[in-house]
């Protein structure tokens, strides 16, 4: 056994356990994906269980974000790409052509690779996804700023300059102000791609613990690349190749003995 | 249930809520405002570029005869004619044009884009030939008129060819400049590397790695003052008949023609300037398409 | 270690060795010589418009002063010139041509970036781009013969006869000789003239935005029209002003297709449907007759277009930093 597994051991221990029991929040059932022609996920079977964090991991090209991009459809703004197959959420097939998209994606927030403030205020930012779906008054609406932004654990940073524009704080400032965004719709799921790959480690390390609280309330899917992270975080992970999904199960299963012999080598660096 | 249940039912919580009921109606009517008029913006500019087409090809077509190419510009209330002679004046004095600006126009990008680069004079000189590229042209005609016309003493096709230069310079300068920019880093110090000084690192690697480029840039300078008017109505003026090969006087050329046939109470001059709108106007389409094809077959290589 | 270089070469070329040509020297210097003097010239091309008609209207300013702003006399008889016509007649069309080119640009570039199916991107984008390569003169004779007849009947005709005699509107939009041309006919031909620029330069800034916060917006349940309205313009808002002030330089200055349509009358008229002149369709009618005393105040209107079209396109190209050759 290397020393990427002995990492991954030590972070193991003492973290939240997968609930297997809790309901399924996300149920996808043969999902197929393509891009014009390229067949980009091949008949995917999986569930996304309540207020538990799932990681989809694997090497670059797998699908994993491609997965994750179906569940709000944000892959419809591209008319060569398609999806057929089921997600279930609340009872509903999402890839319905009836399914509203704009309420869909209040109901599933995305966060991105690459911190996305709007070009507004701080407080605006926030209140902007707000003001899209609810009236609310003027004392109401700072009451669920403050919330959201305390969620994102930005509030103490940013209470001070809260009129002031986005794009002036950090990376990692920026992206829990992202967050904030999000969490302020009171989403039931919340996708993260790649949340942390353009942030330095201490931004890093915050934006995962905010995953972490995040939990108690949200389904939380976040695609990673770093293999640690996925092992800090999940109590699920997915492991992906070739469009393919090659083996699910709670974290410490998959990272202490994967079924397969793709996961393993994955898992332990031979390749990827 | 079994308390270790792998597959536990999906939620049900809420039953699912009826389309829409979410999303206020306000919200639904503004983006269907928004994607029915840009919808409507675009096909006006399509209808637009239509109608302009047909009505050139509709009238024009009617005034297209041999004799349109061989015999000149007939006289007020006269039957008959043609064009041939503002063909052949449009002819030399876009010629004279882009012969004087190709030189000065890649010089100067090359000052640009080679020696100036970031110093101060070619910030300047970058930023105001970015303004004399959408400077009104009648002024151009002005200078032109005020620096030749007035001192010749007499409408000439040099000054004309001098008009249009001035305004195919500035093309020729951006293009050549953003062209010469393309070209990497690496490919001058190679050259540098074996010794070549400057002056032969650019014409012998640079500018032909920018070729196809640069040579887009003097198409459309081209297609730019093939179908400029206001700056030839003081300088090459016009003229009814055939023209001197000493280019002084009036010269003949289509854009002035087209201005006064078009005004002109006589349906054979009006026919005549249908007949060289669409001559004029299909040159120039062919030239700003043949010059989107340059630069896309280079940039697939 | 410039120097150093130098140095070498230097030594090389004063030992004179026979066997080696020195590749630097003269040709070197004389095409960098000729490369600045190019460049030179740009900058006097500029200067020479300037001086050309500063030195050829100070007469008229001379003998008019400030009252040549202000005047709205323009007597050939009596050498009484003022330019006031003229520069409302600039004003006016040129606001006409912002007020309904600018909706539609900014229409196109979102329907390029936004709605339209991919496969017609190109051909749409490219005919859109044609337009701005058409000769302002075919504008003209198109405004005149084919759009004017149809503006006066459809438009001219209905509109004098609802508001005749209301207060208002019944002096902005009566038509006094319904014939199609005026100062509002080339207001909508201008705007037809820039759009084909402002919708390109901004559909090149709405471009560039980057995906992921086109993304991260509809991310949220954004429609169409509030990814556009608060996150794509506002991203975008100072080039897509620097471009429309572009497209205000090109309304101001444009000659030939104006001088077909405006209706070249020297009246000052509160009604936009009635002709009018701007100061390039004035130069353009009557410069090549013009003698003494008018050619003076023709050219002094040249300097005051040069001055507020300058003034324009500075701003514009300050907002708009490098679009593509237009």
């Amino acid at each position: 056994m290397n020393a990427a597994t002995e990492i991954t051991q030590a972070q193991l221990t003492g973290r939240h356990q997968a609930d297997e029991t809790a309901p399924v929040r996300i149920a996808v059932k043969d999902l197929n994906f393509y891009y014009g022609n390229f067949h980009g996920l091949k008949s995917v079977n999986l569930n996304f269980h309540d207020r538990q964090v799932t990681a989809l991991i694997g090497p670059s090209g797998c699908g994993k974000s491609t997965l994750l991009r179906t569940f709000n459809r944000i892959y419809s703004l591209y008319p060569e790409q398609r999806a057929e197959g089921e997600i279930m959420l609340d009872g509903r097939n999402i890839l319905d052509p009836r399914i509203d998209l704009n309420e869909l994606r209040s109901k599933i927030g995305m966060v991105f690779q690459k911190p996305t403030p709007f070009p507004m205020s701080i407080y605006d930012n926030v209140a902007f996804g707000l003001r899209l779906y609810e009236r609310l008054s003027k004392a109401d609406l700072d009451v669920r700023v403050e919330e959201s932004l305390r969620k994102a654990a930005l509030w103490d940073e940013a209470k001070d300059k809260l009129k002031q524009s986005g794009m002036g704080l950090s990376g990692g400032q920026q992206q829990r102000l992202c967050i904030a965004r999000t969490v302020a719709q009171r989403p039931e799921v919340i996708l993260f791609d790649e949340p942390t790959s353009a942030l330095d480690p201490i931004s890093t390390g915050r934006i995962e613990e905010l995953i972490e609280q995040l939990r108690s309330e949200f389904t939380i899917v976040i695609v990673t690349h770093n293999m640690q992270q996925a092992a800090r975080i999940s109590q699920f992970t997915a492991f992906m190749y070739l469009g393919e999904l090659v083996e699910f199960g709670p974290t410490t299963r998959i990272f202490m003995n994967p079924e397969k012999r793709q996961t393993q080598d994955y898992i332990t660096g031979r390749f990827g | 249930m079994d308390a270790r249940n792998p597959m536990p039912a999906t939620i049900e919580r809420e039953a699912a809520p009826v389309t829409g009921s979410r999303v206020r109606p306000g919200r639904r009517v503004a983006d269907r405002v928004l994607v029915v008029s840009s919808t409507l913006a675009t096909a006006l500019g399509i209808v637009v570029l239509g109608s302009i087409l047909l009505m050139l090809i509709v009238e024009g077509v009617k005034g297209f005869s041999p004799a349109l190419f061989t015999e000149p510009t007939p006289g007020p209330g006269s039957e008959g004619g043609g064009i041939a002679n503002a063909i052949l004046g449009s002819l030399i004095l876009t010629s004279i044009g882009i012969v004087i600006a190709t030189p000065i126009g890649v010089m100067a990008g090359t000052y640009l884009a080679e020696y100036g680069r970031n110093s101060k004079l070619a910030d300047l000189i970058r930023f105001l030939n970015d303004i004399l590229l959408s400077a009104p042209s009648i002024l151009i005609g002005l200078f032109v008129y005020t620096l030749m016309v007035r001192t010749m003493g007499s409408y000439s096709g040099w000054a004309g060819g001098v008009a249009l230069a001035i305004i195919a310079t500035p093309v020729i300068v951006r293009t050549t400049e953003d062209m010469l920019r393309l070209v990497p880093g690496p490919l001058r110090e190679a050259g540098a590397a074996l010794g070549a000084p400057p002056s032969v690192v650019i014409k012998s690697i640079t500018w032909r790695a920018a070729s196809a480029g640069i040579v887009t840039g003097i198409i459309l300078a081209l297609a730019r003052i093939a179908g400029e008017t206001a700056p030839l109505l003081f300088t090459a003026l016009n003229n009814n008949s055939w023209f001197s090969p000493n280019l002084m006087g009036g010269i003949p050329n289509l854009p002035v023609m087209i201005y006064q046939f078009a005004l002109s109470p006589y349906p054979n001059w009006q026919q005549l300037a249908w007949a060289g709108a669409l001559l004029i106007t299909i040159t120039i389409l062919a030239l700003s398409i043949v010059a989107r094809f340059v630069i896309k077959s280079e940039r697939a290589r | 270690m410039a120097a150093l270089t130098e140095q070498i070469a230097l030594t090389g070329a004063a030992s004179g060795s026979p066997a080696r040509k020195t590749p630097g020297g003269i040709g070197d210097q004389l095409f960098r010589l000729a490369a600045y003097a190019s460049a030179i010239l740009v900058l006097l091309f500029l200067a020479g418009i300037l001086a050309s008609i500063a030195y050829g209207g100070w007469p008229a300013f001379r003998e008019f002063g400030f009252g040549f702003l202000t005047s709205s006399a323009w007597n050939i008889g009596q050498e009484q010139y003022g330019a006031f016509v003229a520069i409302m007649g600039t004003l006016a069309s040129a606001a006409l041509a912002l007020v309904i080119g600018v909706p539609i640009s900014l229409g196109i570039a979102v329907y390029l970036t936004q709605l339209c199916p991919g496969w017609a991107r190109k051909p749409v984008a490219m005919t859109i781009e044609l337009l701005a390569s058409v000769p302002s003169i075919i504008y003209g004779m198109w405004g005149l013969f084919i759009f004017a007849p149809l503006f006066a009947r459809f438009v001219q005709v209905p509109v004098s006869n609802v508001v005749e005699g209301l207060p208002i509107v019944g002096t902005l939009l009566y038509a006094r000789v319904p014939s199609g041309v005026g100062v509002l006919t080339a207001g909508i031909i201008l705007a037809i003239m820039i759009v084909p620029f402002v919708a390109s330069i901004t559909r090149d800034m709405l471009d560039q935005i980057p995906t992921v916060l086109r993304e991260s917006a509809y991310g949220i349940g954004c429609t169409t029209w509030e990814v556009v309205r608060h996150v794509l313009v506002p991203q975008a808002s100072v080039s897509i002003i620097g471009a429309i002030m572009l497209g205000l330089g090109r309304a101001l200055g444009e000659t030939m297709a104006v001088t077909f349509v405006i209706g070249n009358a020297n009246r000052l008229s509160a009604s936009i449907f009635d002709p009018g002149s701007t100061i390039a369709s004035r130069i353009a009618n009557e410069f090549n007759e013009a003698d003494g005393m008018q050619l003076h105040a023709l050219m002094a209107l040249g300097c005051i277009l040069f001055i507020v079209t300058f003034i324009v396109l500075i701003i514009a190209r300050l907002l708009v930093r490098r679009v593509k050759v237009a």
